[in-house]
């Protein structure tokens, strides 16, 4: 290919210049291509992170009057929690996933602990053979008016009945129908609660359609309801913070100033 | 018996149409790429299902170091919770990401120094102009003349090592817009006053639809709440991410979004 092949048109012509094959050897050529290659490789992004959208009340001080009181039936309470191993989270053997623990109650606390099992443990498990498992499970029963015309909002975008945008514009539209009963749900990481934990509790909102929710921090109330959970269920929820326990060791293990 | 002739061949092998597809490989990879911009940590985000892409103009990206996972150090939780910014501006030429870059500068270090009369920052043209050029940025505005005069391999690997005390952009507990900011919170009314400055330059003489349309930092910003970007480890406790969702709060961004991987609704979360 790369050798152009010139015929001498039969007899020899006195003082005709002798033809050569012209042959370029392409091998320094390919070396070169293929490290412009590794090189181009290894400086891109293929794959472009993507973004979740967050939207945080305002640090002011809300009146009390203008407050947005949602129905007790309708508040669903999650506390978030990781679980560590030292400093490090601690990694489910089996999956290599970071363990997660959510505490949820539905309603208002119940600080006299009336009904038994009031606060309950689960997990994110996510979809297990296409059926939502764990909290999922959960939160979607609980938003099932909403979930209901979801799906079937899905299925007319997948029979190309309706276009993405329409498609987001009316699930968008499902997701906040203020007929239709939806839960409220409240996310309170605990002091242990990695940042994965977080995201795990507002990609289930994402997934169960749920548009009321929002993020704060755990009250004492709270803690009186893991303290007795911890009792009955005989359990150590309620640690010392890592971060905390791990800078008084440091600090321990530091030798002491010299007098 | 005759001999059998083992005809003696080249072992010439020709490279043209390896060359052929190399060249075709290159230049793929040439037309995609979009390079990885440098970052001073890096940081593994935790997925989810959100399919929004992050925009590729217009954005401020906040990146929280996560807990140094190399084992070396005694404490590895110093290198945590350290804040870098970078700032992306639009594709057009009027406001760049180096323009961007250099009005913020200037708005921040105006903020700050009428915020500290005794010892004010002031930077030359040399310095702002390397401000202009720098991605990612980390430090203290006490140490803001220091870095910007070390030349680039230097400051890398300054601001490479996440336990130096100098490095990353001071955030504590100050939740009064009006009072005195902390560093963090500086950086974060700067984004916000040129923000509006701009939406204000550019909307003059604009219909209303066409200021619905104009793609800047203000609409990404305010409206859409793409122009700040959250970047933080999945290990990284929520009362590290915490004091940036805060200072956030303060300074009335609180619309922003949260980088994550794409992971499928089916992928088992435990």
């Amino acid at each position: 290919m790369a050798q152009i092949e010139q015929k001498d048109g039969g007899k020899k012509k006195k003082g005709a210049q002798k033809k050569m094959a012209i042959h370029v050897d392409f091998t320094p050529m390919v070396d070169m291509n293929m490290l412009l290659i590794t090189f181009f490789m290894l400086c891109t992004t293929m794959i472009k992170s993507q973004t979740l959208q967050i939207v945080l009340p305002t640090n002011e001080e809300v009146k009390k009057e203008q407050q947005s009181q949602a129905k007790a039936s309708e508040a669903v309470t999650l506390i978030l929690d990781t679980e560590y191993n030292g400093d490090v989270p601690k990694v489910d053997p089996e999956t290599g996933k970071t363990i997660h623990n959510i505490y949820y109650y539905e309603g208002v606390a119940d600080t006299l602990f009336q009904t038994s099992k009031y606060l309950r443990k689960e997990q994110f498990i996510g979809n297990v053979n296409h059926e939502p498992q764990g909290i999922r499970k959960i939160l979607r029963d609980k938003n099932k008016q909403v979930m209901e015309e979801y799906q079937n909002l899905k299925e007319r975008w997948k029979n190309k009945e309706i276009t993405k945008e329409e498609f987001d514009k009316l699930a968008k539209k499902n997701a906040s129908d203020s007929l239709k009963t939806r839960p409220v749900v409240v996310i309170k990481p605990g002091p242990n609660t990695t940042y994965e934990g977080l995201i795990n509790a507002l990609d289930e909102m994402n997934i169960n359609q749920i548009s009321r929710y929002s993020i704060e921090l755990p009250t004492h109330t709270d803690t009186v309801l893991l303290k007795h959970f911890e009792q009955v269920n005989n359990e150590t929820i309620i640690r010392p913070t890592v971060r905390q326990t791990t800078k008084a060791t440091a600090a321990a293990a530091a030798p002491a100033p010299q007098q | 018996m005759g001999k059998v002739k083992i005809k003696r061949k080249s072992t010439l092998i020709d490279m043209t149409a390896m060359s052929d597809v190399t060249v075709l490989l290159l230049t793929f990879f040439m037309l995609t790429s979009t390079f990885l911009q440098k970052e001073p940590t890096i940081v593994y985000t935790p997925s989810s299902v959100s399919e929004e892409k992050v925009p590729m103009n217009n954005v401020v990206t906040v990146l929280v170091s996560s807990a140094d996972k190399s084992g070396k150090l005694d404490d590895p939780t110093v290198a945590e919770g350290k804040l870098f910014i970078s700032f992306t501006g639009d594709a057009d030429s009027t406001l760049s990401s180096e323009n961007i870059r250099g009005m913020m500068l200037d708005e921040a270090l105006a903020i700050y120094n009428e915020q500290h009369k005794n010892n004010p920052v002031n930077l030359t043209p040399a310095e702002k102009a390397q401000f202009r050029s720098m991605n990612m940025f980390g430090v203290p505005f006490s140490e803001l003349k220091n870095m910007l005069d070390m030349s680039v391999t230097e400051r890398d690997k300054f601001q490479g090592n996440m336990t130096d005390p100098r490095v990353g952009i001071p955030i504590d507990g100050n939740k009064n817009r009006e009072g005195r900011l902390n560093d963090f919170q500086v950086w974060l009314k700067a984004i916000y006053n040129v923000a509006q400055r701009i939406n204000n330059d550019q909307a003059n003489g604009l219909s209303a639809e066409e200021r619905a349309n104009l793609s800047n930092l203000y609409t990404a910003l305010m409206r859409k709440g793409q122009g700040i970007a959250v970047k933080a480890d999945k290990d990284t406790p929520f009362t590290t991410v915490q004091m940036v969702f805060d200072n956030l709060q303060t300074m009335k961004l609180n619309k922003f979004s949260l980088m994550t991987a794409l992971k499928s609704e089916d992928e088992p979360t435990k």
